[in-house]
This record gives C-alpha cells, structure tokens and sequence, in this order.
C-alpha cells in the first residue's frame, strides 16, 4: 500500500469510528422543536408509561422534549456509576423504594425540598418518609404496592369457601385446609416457597408494624412485630396448606388449580391479567387478613420513586416533569388505569376510575379495596442499607423455616446484620417507635 | 508491512550499547506501521484490561462504595473476609458444584468426542452443532426452561417421577429440585454439565483428531484390541486436553455467574451461593467496591496456586 493509501485509510478508519461514537448523542442531543431534552431512565411497564405521560406533557410544554430511555433491571448499577463519574446520568431516573436509600444519602441527588414540601401531605405517609433524608426531600414516590389476595373463583366456590369469611390469618389458614382437604391435597391455598418467604415476611412484617432499623438506624429485627409474622408465617408453613412454587411455575399456576390465591401486591394483578387472559372474569380479591380481629387489612410491597441527580443541565425542566408525573392526579390515574403502577399521590384516589368494576376481577371494585386503609402503613426506617438487609433475609429466612425458633433467629440476624453492616444492635426486644397496636 | 526483527540479545559492552540503540530505533522506524497498528489493542488493553486489574488490588485496600469519599483501610477488608462466615460458605459451594460436575461433563464430553471421532458415523456436523447448542443458547433461556422443568408442584421432571413411580406401583414424593438446600446444588450441575458438555467436548475433539493416525496402525499391527487402543493410546495422549479442560472448568466454576443468578439467585438460602454471585452482590449489590475486590484478589490467588497445583501434578503424572 502506497504511503498516501495508508493515511487515507487511517483517516477513514477514525472517522468511521468518531461517527459511530458520538452521532448517536449528537442525534439525541436535540430535541425535534429545537428545546431542551429532558432523559428519563425506567424500565418494563415503568418506562411505556413514563413515555405515554411524554406526549402529553410536550404537548403542555411544547418546547421541552422528554427522551425516556428503556433500561434493563441493572439500571441502578450503571445510575451509581454515573453519579459517582460525575458525568453520564439521566435528568430523571426511576428507583425502587428498597434501594432508594442508597442512593438519597449520597448527596448526588438534587435537594427538591423547595419544589415538593407542599406536596408532602398528599403522598403516603410511608412513602414520604422514604423520600427524605437530613430533612430534605430527595426523591418524589411515583407508585405504590398495596396489598391483598387475588383469588380464583371458580376454586374457592368449588370447595365451599367464602372469602367475605376470612378477616384474620387463623380463618385464612382454616379455609386453606378446607380447600387442601377437599382438593385431596391437589389444590393449596398459597405458595411459601423458600423463594417467596422474604417478600411474604416484608408484607407481614409491614402489617404487623415491624422492622428492621429503628429511627436511629440501629437494627431492630428482634421487635414484637417481626415475631408475629414470623408466628402467622409458621402457622401458614405447618398447616401443609401451601406449595413451593418458584417465580415461572407460579405464573403458570394462574391457568391450574394448583393453586387458591395469591396474598401479593397490586401490581401482581397485572401478570395475572397477561399470563391468564382466558380467565378474565374468574378472580376475585379480597383484603389482607388482619393479624388479630380488627386490625389493620393491608401492607405493602415494592413501588418506586423518581430522582433528579444533581449534575444535569436540565433540573428545572425535570422537576417539572417529575411534578406533572407524580404530583397531578390525572397523570397517576392514568398510569394506573393503563399501567397498573398503583398512585402514591392520595388525592387520586378520589378520581370516580376507583369506583369503577374491573371485568378481570368479575366485575368487582378492586381499585377501591386496594386504596383502602394504605395511609395506616406505617413508615418504615429504610437507611442506605436496607436492600443488603432484604438480601440477609433472603439468604436467611431459609434456614427458619427449617425449623429454627422465632427469638433466636430474630436475635441472631440482628447480631449478624449489626456486623455486617457496622450498625449497632438495639437494646431490648422493644417496638422500634414505641407505639403499640 | 514488514515483521519486527527477532530480538537482540543484550550485550554488556558499553562500547556496543549505542550502535545497538540506533539499531533499535531504526528498527521502530522500519517497524513503524505494524507497531502503529498494534497499537489500538495495547491501548484498549490499558484502559480496559490493566488498569482496572490495578485499581481493583487498589481498591482491596480501601472502603468505598462509589458514592462517597473512599478511606484507606489497609488489610482489614481481608481481615473481615477471614471472618465472613459467607464467603466460606461460597467457597464450599464452589468446590461442591465444581466435584458435582466437572467429572461427568468431562465424561460425557469424551464420550460424544470419541462417538464423533469415528470415520463411520454418518451427519457429523449435525451431531457435532446438536452437542454444542446449548453453549451458544440465551442463558435466560435456559434458565426459564429449566425452573419450568424441575419445578417442585408443576415441573416436569417430577411428573415424569411420579409417573414411573405409579408404574412401580410405588408413592413417590415431591422432589424439591430448586426448593431445597440440599438439592439446590445438584440442579445447578445439572444445568451445567448440559450446558458445557459440547463446548468441551469440541475442545476433546480437537485433541482426539491430533493424535497421530500411524500410531492406531501400529497398536493394531501388534494385535491391540480397540479398549486397548483406547486405553493405551487414546488416553495417555489426551492427558493434556484432560489437563486443559479440567483448568478451565475448575476457573469457570469459580467465576461462573449468570447460570446461578438466573436459575437460583444462589438460594435457597445460600446454597447454591458460589464465588462469582458473592463478588457481584458484594460489589453491585451492597456496592462494598473495595471488600469485593479484596475478595477477588484472594480467591484468584487461590486458584493461581491451584491451577500450578494442578499443573505440576499432571505433569508430575505424564513424565512418571
């Protein structure tokens, strides 16, 4: 090759790869109208909505243009890199509420404090407390997942059981055994699988007002509260009333009668409705049963928040979206009615879509039977630490339910996470705030 | 384009250390376009190869989790590792799957070598790319057929169980295959010597195929039957494919990742928890940036000395 070849080649060479580095970002630096560009990151159902609510937003703000980026579920790993880098974050990103607290106690998230504190009241109390840390608020609650059991009637009608008849854990547990009994054990009322026990402890823990840090951030896994879901959870293991199904086995139950019903959160509704749409019109839903008589007929279980990291050009412009998204009751009722991501923003609970029958369901009026009571839920105390401790309980619950005592699997985890973590253990096996049911 | 030179030998005469400094320019003048060409992986390498390798045994020394300022720790991200009950207890659970199923899949791979290596069998390449498939199918694939094949109530493997157990006349139980601590690890074998057999078993095919063919003559010539032929020619010869397979495996089973996150997420509890899910939760989970690479650093000194181990023994094995 001549030496005019060579350079020729070289330089085309580098420009075919300066092209392909940076016109994509040149591309999508601009938005059509020639505004700024707002960039979104979600993920799944989370990202087509935040992209439906896009639209008509741009359509309000005709010159800001809302890029939502569909990110794969280790969006959070390459978030943390961009806000330690420095460079590369989104102007607004999507986060889980059991990482939240990572992430709100870097300090690389913009203070809204001043935006959103008129807000605070119309969120959820649980769901606030989330968003704040050194009393600032550093990230808004986008959805929420309430509780309740999805059930299939054509198998509690079967077996003679009515749901309206099941209020506490003791009567769930007795109708299980009645359609465990009559099914001749081919049917069990709920799976508490080993892959299950950790989520099924968050929402019994939930309920029962347990814990794992106190408002201290000292950890508190040995309260009254975490006994008694361990209690209701041993009772639910030992009445041979439920299957071990893993995560894909559980979706095609929804088509079998392996299973009774599912106690879950409501955006499980969803995969019931995507994985069994030949059985709309044959589930049905009822409250979560209360611990004891009386008592509180709900919890939680997952939902998210949106952040503005504090390093983009485009902060205002965010917040604004962030604002339309979160804190307008017309965009959360259609993220739910489209979506089913649950509103955290209490006044859209009042819209008359709650009121309306789902035809999935028999026409039943879940949507108001899942706002029902979630104020009631009490705040939990997440720390920058509580997807490691989600992740100790995972490990763990596992070997309690091998058949370890309550007291000294409490005790042991708290010592356990208390290292771990490098947090100091609270005295005493006391409620972590002091109240009492 | 011309090759670089072989290399000089060094001399010690300082009389000859200029004229050989000129030399070597001029031969990096010469060289100039392959050195320039060269240079883009060199350059990748540092950026994207070393540099983290350095900054990781950096980062053994320190506590940092990405976000806030890292601080100077010295030993005692290893000193906690020699306390951590889980990561002893993930490299036990290594070795365990490592015992479950190296053996069989390198077994099976030479076997299906050995089947393939026959000048008789007819659609070779087909059978060939039907052993190898599964190296090449979507791991999250595999792992949803997987957990819908050895599903505890509704899996198909424990219909079939109970099936045969019916013909026997026999009550069979439920096989906890992903639900159980102790089974946990045999599931994940499974998947595995399914999953590597046939990129194995192409490496043993490529050892079988360089086995010189006269050598089979003269066994035959001198009246060796074909066990024979495969015992004492076959194998002593493919000692260091065995070699390089079982190295291979043992790293891979240390590093191994995506079959475990996918199938079982290390669980139940953390029984099927092997070293590479411990360094990404370590690492991207509780984002300890520093402990993981602390323990990175330690268990590839332990496999460092193992691999020579291993080594010197099979080497120790052929010369004997």
């Amino acid at each position: 090759m001549s030496s005019l070849g060579k350079w020729l080649a070289i330089v085309g060479l580098s420009a075919i790869v300066v092209v392909i580095t940076w016109l994509p970002q040149l591309l999508a630096s601009k938005s059509p109208a020639g505004g700024p560009v707002v960039e979104v990151w979600a993920w799944n159902t989370a990202a087509d909505s935040l992209n439906a609510l896009a639209s008509s937003y741009t359509q309000r703000t005709s010159d800001v243009h809302i890029d939502v980026i569909r990110n794969g579920t280790d969006m959070q790993t390459r978030f943390l890199l961009s806000l330690a880098g420095g460079v590369g974050a989104p102007d607004v990103c999507q986060l889980q509420e059991r990482e939240v607290g990572k992430f709100t106690e870097s300090g690389r998230l913009m203070d809204l404090t001043d935006y959103a504190a008129r807000y605070g009241p119309d969120f959820a109390p649980a769901a606030w407390a989330n968003c704040q840390f050194d009393s600032k608020t550093l990230a808004i609650p986008w959805d929420l997942g309430p509780c309740a059991v999805f059930y299939k009637r054509w198998v509690f009608d079967r077996y003679g059981v009515d749901p309206d008849t099941i209020e506490t854990w003791d009567d769930f547990i007795a109708a299980g055994k009645q359609i465990h009994e009559a099914s001749g054990g081919q049917t069990h009322m709920m799976s508490l699988s080993s892959g299950d026990l950790s989520e099924f402890f968050q929402i019994l823990m939930q309920q029962a007002g347990g814990s794992v840090f106190n408002d201290r951030g000292e950890i508190a896994m040995d309260v009254p509260g975490n006994q008694r879901a361990l209690e209701v959870m041993r009772a639910l293991l030992d009445s041979g009333t439920t299957a071990q199904l893993e995560w894909m086995e559980k979706l095609s139950s929804f088509n079998s009668d392996a299973v009774a019903c599912y106690p879950m959160a409501v955006w499980f509704g969803q995969y019931i409705k995507d994985y069994a749409p030949d059985t709309a019109g044959e589930w049905g839903v009822f409250r979560l049963p209360a611990l004891e008589p009386g008592g509180l007929r709900t919890s939680n279980l997952g939902g998210s928040v949106l952040v503005i990291p504090d390093q983009g050009d485009e902060r205002k412009q965010a917040w604004d979206y962030v604002e339309y998204v979160t804190c307008v009751a017309e965009s959360q009722v259609r993220q739910y009615r489209d979506y089913g991501l649950f509103p955290a923003y209490l006044p859209a609970l009042t819209d008359p879509y709650f009121d309306e029958p789902d035809p999935f369901f028999g026409g039943q009026r879940v949507h108001r039977l899942f706002s029902a009571d979630i104020e009631k839920v009490r705040p939990l105390t997440r720390t920058k630490d509580w997807a490691e401790a989600e992740r100790y309980l995972r490990q763990t619950l596992s070997t309690w339910a091998a058949g370890m005592d309550h007291q000294r699997y409490l005790a042991e985890s708290a010592d356990a996470l208390g290292r771990k973590l490098g947090r100091p253990v609270a005295a005493g096996a006391s409620d972590p705030r002091g109240v009492t049911e | 384009m011309n090759p670089p030179d072989a290399a000089v030998s060094a001399t010690s005469n300082p009389a000859n250390k200029g004229q050989h400094g000129r030399r070597l320019r001029q031969r990096c003048v010469a060289n100039r376009w392959f050195y320039f060409l060269l240079a883009p992986f060199f350059l990748l390498f540092f950026i994207f190869g070393l540099y983290p390798l350095l900054f990781s045994l950096y980062l053994s020394f320190l506590r940092w989790d990405a976000l806030s300022p890292a601080t100077w720790v010295g030993l005692s991200n290893f000193a906690a590792l020699a306390q951590d009950e889980l990561f002893f207890v993930s490299l036990k659970n290594t070795l365990l799957l490592g015992l479950y199923h190296i053996p069989p899949m390198m077994l099976l791979a030479f076997v299906f070598a050995v089947l393939l290596d026959r000048q008789c069998l007819k659609l070779k390449g087909l059978w060939r790319a039907a052993v190898f498939f599964p190296a090449i199918t979507p791991m999250v694939v595999i792992a949803i057929v997987f957990s819908l094949l050895f599903g505890a109530e509704l899996g198909l493997v424990n219909y079939l169980w109970w099936r045969a157990a019916a013909v026997v006349g026999v009550e069979a139980g439920v096989l906890p295959w992903l639900q159980s601590e102790s089974w946990s690890k045999v599931t994940v074998s499974l998947l595995l010597v399914w999953r590597w057999t046939g990129y194995n078993m192409v490496i043993m095919l490529a050892g079988l195929q360089g086995i010189d063919r006269s050598l089979y003559e003269a066994a035959e010539v001198d009246g060796a039957t074909r066990l024979q032929r495969l015992t004492q020619v076959t194998m002593p010869l493919m000692r260091p494919t065995f070699l390089f397979v079982f190295v291979m495996s043992m790293i891979g089973t240390v590093y191994m990742f995506d079959e475990v996150f996918v199938l079982t997420k290390g669980g139940p509890g953390v029984s099927s928890t092997n070293v590479g899910l411990f360094l990404f939760d370590e690492g991207f989970g509780a984002f300890r940036f520093g402990y993981a690479s602390a323990a990175g650093y330690s268990v590839a000194a332990g496999l460092f000395l193992a691999t020579l181990l291993v080594l010197k023994m099979g080497r120790k094995d052929h010369t004997a």
